[in-house]
């Protein structure tokens, strides 16, 4: 389903930016802005700010986090940084650090 | 498949450095730098405004930029590419659309330019690729007898930078016999778009 993935050995320091589904295995610092899904998967390292509908964390995140939609912290996964999310889902075993904001 | 293939997809764009062990497949949009252990194909529709350092180049959109391939490069019918091209093994399609230096001899030294320059402008790499000529960027402020000079300059420019081109193909290890005859169309074949970027030089 993904159109963009972004390999396991794959290291990008810049911006990306996009209007489709983002799937990353690899590394990614800067800057992440997406129209749609970003999916850190298990093993991906993300050192960078995310805008995306939905944001579903398994690796490693480091850095704000905007998801219009829904905000998703699976069981291995850490995170550090500010979340802001309408829906932000921790699951048992996941590691977060930052501020919440839910707009209550 | 997602574990030895990069995909960016024809809605994304990344501005900044990309590297990686593994095959990376552009559908969308880089600009910056591309350093690759493996394949880099760019597809049609797809561009990549960057300094690449790669494997195997197989261009079928747009590259702008100077592109060193440690093994060979394949410009595809459907390509449009601007700049220079370092590879032991290059291969161009009748209907390719190329403008640039072709060097299938000293990869080493190619691959250091590309390191060094893109340390000190990571992002100019379209407009030195498009103006090489130096004369022009020394002509500042310097009066209008400046300007005459670049201008009685210019024109030969192109022929100048043709030439080390051709005997490049000539000199070069692999020479496929249908190199010769399609570096000899691409004068005849040279399309609008290249042949209006030439004439503005």
């Amino acid at each position: 389903m993904a159109n963009t993935v972004i390999g396991s050995s794959i290291v990008i320091d810049g911006e990306i930016t996009g209007e489709e589904p983002l799937t990353i295995l690899g590394t990614v610092k800067g800057k992440i802005t997406v129209a749609q899904s970003v999916a850190v998967e298990a093993g991906a390292t993300v050192e960078a700010d995310v805008e995306a509908q939905t944001v579903t964390v398994s690796g490693r995140l480091t850095g704000n986090v905007v998801a219009r939609e829904r905000l998703e912290l699976k069981p291995e996964s850490k995170m550090v940084g500010d979340a802001k999310s309408p829906r932000i889902v921790i699951a048992d075993g996941a590691g977060f650090k930052g501020n919440v904001d839910m707009d209550v | 498949m997602a574990d030895k293939e990069t995909v960016i997809g024809p809605e994304t764009r990344i501005s900044g450095e990309v590297r990686g062990e593994e095959d990376l497949i552009v559908r969308g949009r880089i600009d910056g730098k591309v350093q690759l252990t493996q394949t880099l194909t760019v597809e049609k529709g797809a561009t990549v405004q960057a300094d690449v350092d790669v494997r195997h180049l197989i261009v079928a959109g747009t590259v702008v930029g100077t592109m060193v391939a440690s093994e060979s490069v394949k410009l595809v019918s459907s390509a449009r590419v601007v700049g220079d091209l370092a590879s032991p093994r290059v291969m161009m399609e009748a209907g390719a659309a190329y403008r640039g230096r072709v060097d299938m001899g000293d990869i080493a030294a190619a691959r250091a330019a590309i390191g060094s320059h893109a340390v000190q402008r990571p992002a100019a790499s379209e407009k030195s690729v498009l103006r090489p000529a130096p004369p022009r960027m020394t002509m500042p402020a310097k009066a209008v007898v400046a300007g005459k000079a670049a201008a009685l300059v210019a024109p030969t420019a192109p022929g100048a930078r043709s030439a080390p081109a051709v005997s490049a193909s000539g000199s070069g290890p692999a020479s496929p016999p249908a190199f010769p005859r399609v570096a000899g169309a691409m004068g005849a074949m040279t399309p609008a778009w290249a042949k209006k970027k030439i004439r503005r030089r």
